[in-house]
């Protein structure tokens, strides 16, 4: 590993103070679950590190009934808050599902929201990919099986953060502290396609830092949930997920936020599918007619046909776990 | 090329043809029930230095260049850069230019530094020119007619057609014919502990802490690949963190280690890290089975004609027993080894019979799905005949009873909803049993026992079963006795490999201790009056056999020793042991046919192994074989890129091993048989884990899965084909 220096910054303007223009060379280091993996691995080879743990690290009210995460918050007190799991349970869920207890009690929101992709050719130092600044993107022709369902490339990449989906259904947004100054970015806003954006996943500048994740108070007879599919049930990602958000009048959804997770190089809304639900009494019927429709539009690999099914199911499952109904 | 390195199949009698003078004790104290490891504290407690653990004054740490290419010349090395780099004290080339190199991950140069961050850095300078080859990545582009001849003999080696009776007429009396092809993925061994070991030379004479499966194996292979005398070499392996057949050799790892070290003039500390082990350790080869089988209308197998294949690899065989076990008169099987530029197969627990188990296990429920038979009773009409090694018959009742398979429902779970629920069964078979073993045995004048012997203790808890024969022979407590393994300086005993070590170590440990105590009785005899042989050995004390009154304290009967210690040598003699296992596993499954996610929920497994010396060791075992048989059957693969043939998942993120939410309830039924003498367990219970898997989760679900592993894109394809009208 390259020699690297360690600034321990105390605060969020120290931390601003240590970062660069330059992508890469200046990294934050939150429970470096993931970045300690990139480093090791000489997939990064940053110059200096900034520890970012020192930021704000409470979950606050807002004046509005929402909740302001602070990007230090660790996963683990994300769970065990207990507003937080109230008001916005499929977050929690997500949280809770991350990796193993060691990587949840580590690993922090801005890590999360940040960390890079999971592609096992980005990840393997052999294959010089479109990503890393090479040729082709190796999973078009080749193992493509956990890649993406959603997407014109040139990247395949399925996003790998659980939280970010959740973050999408709930209408958070990011705030982003530069040397200029912050800016409040949607969640929607914040994360990019690789035709936007190939070399890094979101609209963040290496000269900034991802410092609070606001979530709007929750609207009246809002139910929402999340649901995941995984194979292995621990130390691994899932195959494909959704969280439902869904805003009840009695059993009358009047109307849904469906985002999907693992399935696209972004948290992939299902606005198709939001529109079919809209107006609909709940039913098993309806919320399979609605995850239908998320997966209309999805352009399956040569390998991955199966997590059109795969992410279909989360669909109808997590639409159902919101509404209170019977999910198998 | 090398073939996959195995311990050779034990030539041993199915029972214990009696040794009177070491008898197995008839009424043990301790054989046969639940002993915990005596180094269990250690271990938990990390007292227990693995070789990974061992540090040494000035030890260096070593790092291995390897290829990144599958196939590739190599043009130029230049250590130049890599000398230069902090902290480096030795670099080396392992392979000339022109080399050509068949695999990723093959061992190009090697360099030593201060420390193991210095020593990675320093690796990436050795600057390595290669001529990119194209590479053969896939068994399937092998075997075309246009691939490019990659291996000097061909890129397939066809055997020798086998066939037995009259295929013709076996095909003529099958009222129904399967026609199918089936297959499994390549495995590797992924041991907790990798690959590696601690090599420092004083002079001439090197020691070496390996972890290995062999370590008087490992002294033959240093002296031989450096060219000194074994006498030079001493090999240390006190704890050890698995090896599952890969470990019975220095390896290039260990040759280089040395090679680092006397070079450096320092001890060298090299451990594989993980991608070094899926790409280069050896994994159990893929194997694939293109099958035409029969059967009567009443349900006897008439005729089985297969055509199989398989890779181990580059330049590695990747042969397995097929049929496995159930009786086809009328049969034949045309082999071909297939030849890739991937890391070469070595032995993997239980070699070749989880594949062959897998094939006709899953084909011996399709037959019975056409008589129309319940699994198990199919299966009992068209067993081999009931012998010591061949059980299944009274095996499977038991099971079946244990598990509960009445209550099985026929295939396809009618339930509605997506959750479906399914059984399975399989058998297994597999030799063990021992030879060769020698043991050093002291009984000190403080009455202190020391029992010697070169084997190892891979983990599965060798050094516990040589303290429980030690104590059950002396009359001891079992920590009375010092058990002292893992060294070439102790008494030779082979490698551990083909389930023999228990089969070859405890008859040598109760000869030699039976030895000890029979020189002591002959000192105790005349002071006591008693005959030595009237004299027994029980609960710490010598007295006469009728007559417990009559006799001293163990203590006492030491201090008649004086100054000089009692101190025989013992090796191992027939009649304490045996061969073959048989056994019988049901596995229950839940399936999500909306998710195509399997999960086993329950697994029963009937299991032989003669006679049980520490019952709890031997669950363990067992345990641990069905986990590994859990990860064949849904999770591990190692996979190539299709194009490059490099790996894309050597790590444990991508390379599936279940976890603990994985792990289904387990029961362990062990059948101790006394009279066969000790046998060997390590590999069995592993064999027939994915075939019950597999056949309870087409129960569930109603389609038939015949690829391992099976995971859910392979589920709900199956799923679509069936809903799309195909066939079964
Ligand atoms: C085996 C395994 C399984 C996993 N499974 C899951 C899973 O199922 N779902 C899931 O979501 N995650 C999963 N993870 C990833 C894990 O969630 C994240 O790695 C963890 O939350 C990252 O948090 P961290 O603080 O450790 O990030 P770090 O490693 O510290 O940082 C990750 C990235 O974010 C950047 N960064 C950190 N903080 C900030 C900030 N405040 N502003 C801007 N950039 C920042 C860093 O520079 C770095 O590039 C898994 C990881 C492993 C190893
Ligand atoms: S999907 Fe993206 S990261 Fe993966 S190989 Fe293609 S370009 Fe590289």
């Amino acid at each position: 590993m390259k020699a690297f220096s360690y600034v321990d910054a105390a605060n969020e303007k120290d931390a601003l103070a240590s970062l660069g223009t330059e992508r890469n060379q200046v990294l934050a280091i939150g429970g470096g679950m993931d970045l300690l993996g990139m480093m090791k691995d000489y997939l990064v080879q940053p110059v200096r590190l900034v520890n970012v743990k020192r930021l704000d690290a409470t979950i606050a009210r807002t004046p509005d009934g929402g909740l302001r995460i602070g990007s230090a918050v660790r996963l683990i007190d994300l769970i065990e808050h207990a507003d937080a799991r109230r008001m916005y349970p499929a977050l929690v869920e997500l949280a809770e599902q991350v990796g193993t207890p060691q990587i949840r009690n580590a690993g922090t929101v801005g890590g999360n929201l940040n960390q890079r992709p999971r592609c096992w050719y980005f990840r393997n130092e052999e294959f010089h990919c479109l990503k890393k600044g090479g040729a082709t993107c190796f999973s078009v022709n080749g193992e493509n099986q956990f890649h993406a369902i959603f997407g014109e490339g040139p990247c395949h990449i399925v996003h790998p953060s659980n939280l970010a989906v959740a973050c999408l259904a709930y209408g958070a947004t990011f705030r982003l502290a530069g040397p200029s100054g912050a800016r409040e970015v949607e969640a929607e806003q914040y994360f990019q396609m690789p035709d936007h954006n190939l070399y890094a996943e979101n609209v963040l500048q290496p000269n900034e830092l991802l410092t609070h994740v606001t979530l709007p108070a929750p609207m009246a007879g809002l139910k929402s949930a999340a649901y995941e599919v995984r194979f292995k049930q621990a130390h691994d990602w899932p195959l494909a997920f959704a969280t439902a958000a869904l805003v009840m009048e009695g059993q009358t959804v009047k109307s849904a936020r469906i985002v999907m997770g693992a399935v696209a190089p972004v948290p992939w809304r299902a606005n198709e599918a939001e529109r079919a639900l809209a107006g609909k009494t709940l039913s098993e019927e309806t919320a399979g007619r609605a995850a239908l429709a998320a997966v209309q539009g999805a352009q399956p690999m040569s390998r991955n046909a199966y997590k059109v099914r795969v992410a279909r199911t989360a669909v109808t499952r997590a639409i159902l776990k919101a509404g209170g109904m019977k999910v198998v | 090329m090398a073939e996959a390195r195995q311990v050779p199949e034990v030539a041993a009698p199915a029972v214990a043809q009696g040794n009177a003078a070491y008898a197995w004790p008839t009424h043990p104290t301790y054989m046969g029930t639940d002993v915990q490891r005596i180094d269990g504290p250690d271990k938990v407690t990390g007292r227990a230095k693995y070789s990974y653990d061992i540090q040494r004054p000035n030890m260096l740490y070593g790092r291995i260049v390897r290829s990144p290419h599958p196939r590739a010349r190599v043009v130029a090395i230049d250590l130049t850069m890599a000398r230069q780099a902090p902290g480096v004290k030795a670099a080396l080339a392992v392979v000339e230019p022109n080399a050509i190199l068949m695999f990723q991950g093959e061992e190009v140069a090697a360099v030593a530094a201060a420390t193991e961050e210095q020593a990675r850095d320093a690796a990436r300078l050795v600057k390595v020119q290669y001529e990119v080859l194209p590479p053969l990545t896939s068994v399937e582009q092998a075997m075309s007619p246009d691939a490019p001849k990659v291996f000097p003999d061909g890129n397939v080696r066809e055997g020798a057609a086998e066939e037995t009776g009259d295929l013709a007429a076996g095909f003529k009396a099958a009222a129904h014919v399967v026609e199918q092809t089936y297959n499994t993925q390549v495995q590797t061994h992924v041991s907790l502990e990798t690959h590696g070991c601690v090599c420092e030379w004083d002079g001439d004479k090197l020691t070496a802490w390996v972890s290995t499966q062999a370590v008087h194996g490992t002294r033959e292979g240093f002296a031989q690949a450096l060219k000194i005398p074994q006498a030079n070499v001493r090999v240390i392996t006190q704890y050890m963190g698995g090896g599952f057949g890969s470990k019975f050799a220095p390896d290039a790892q260990g040759i280089i280690c040395a090679n680092l070290a006397k070079q450096a003039g320092a001890p060298v500390h090299l451990m594989l890290d993980r991608k070094e082990e899926h790409l280069a350790t050896g994994n159990r080869p893929s194997a694939y089975a293109k099958i035409r089988a029969g059967v009567s209308a009443d349900g006897m197998l008439t005729a089985f004609d297969a055509q199989t294949w398989g890779t181990g690899g580059a330049g590695v065989g990747a042969g397995f027993p097929l049929p496995y076990i159930y009786q086809f008169p009328n049969r034949r099987r045309q082999h071909k080894d297939v030849y890739i530029n991937a890391g070469g197969a070595r032995a993997m627990r239980a070699p070749g019979h989880p594949q062959g188990c897998f094939i006709t296990e899953v084909l011996m429920d399709e037959l019975a799905d056409l008589v129309k038979l319940d699994p198990v009773d199919f299966r009992m009409k068209n067993l081999p005949p009931d012998a010591p090694d061949a059980r299944w018959r009274a095996y499977f009742p038991i099971a079946a009873k244990l598990f509960g398979w009445d209550k099985r429902h026929p295939t396809g779970d009618a339930t509605p909803g997506p959750i479906k629920h399914g059984f399975g069964c399989s058998a297994n078979r597999w030799g063990g049993g021992g030879r060769g073993s020698h043991a050093h045995c002291e009984i000190l004048p403080d009455g202190g026992v020391i029992m010697r012997c070169g084997t190892q203790d891979i983990g599965t808890g060798t050094r516990t079963l040589v303290s429980i024969v030690t104590a059950e022979t002396l009359g001891l407590p079992i920590d009375a006795v010092n058990t002292e393994i893992g060294d070439s300086l102790y008494p030779f005993s082979g490698g551990s490999g083909g389930s023999t070590t228990a089969a070859s170590v405890t008859p040598a440990i109760r000869v030699t201790a039976v030895k000890a105590l029979d020189a002591l009785k002959a000192k105790v005899a005349p002071k006591l009056g008693v005959p030595p042989a009237d004299l027994v050995a029980s609960d710490g004390r010598l007295h006469a056999r009728n007559d417990r009154a009559k006799g001293m304290t163990w203590k006492e009967a030491c201090r008649t020793l004086g100054a000089e210690p009692i101190a025989v040598d013992g090796e191992w003699q027939p009649g304490l042991s045996a061969s073959g296992t048989s056994g019988v596993q049901m596995a229950e499954v839940e399936v999500d046919t909306e998710t195509g996610v399997s999960k086993v929920t329950r697994l029963v497994c009937v299991q032989d192994c003669g006679l049980i010396v520490d019952k709890l060791t031997a669950e363990s075992q067992v345990i641990g074989g069905v986990l590994f048989g859990v990860n064949y059957a849904l999770f591990e693969d190692r996979i190539l890129d299709r194009n490059t043939g490099q790996m894309v998942n050597p790590n444990m993120e991508w390379y599936l091993i279940g976890g603990p939410s994985d792990v289904p309830e387990i029961t362990a039924h062990l059948v101790d048989q006394p009279e066969r003498g000790v046998i060997g367990l390590g590999e069995p219970p592993a064999v027939a884990t994915a075939a019950a898997i597999a056949n309870a989760i087409a129960n569930a679900t109603g389609v038939r899965l015949r690829s391992l592993p099976m995971t859910p894109d392979k589920v709900l394809a199956a799923l679509e084909q069936q809903r799309a009208g195909g066939t079964r």
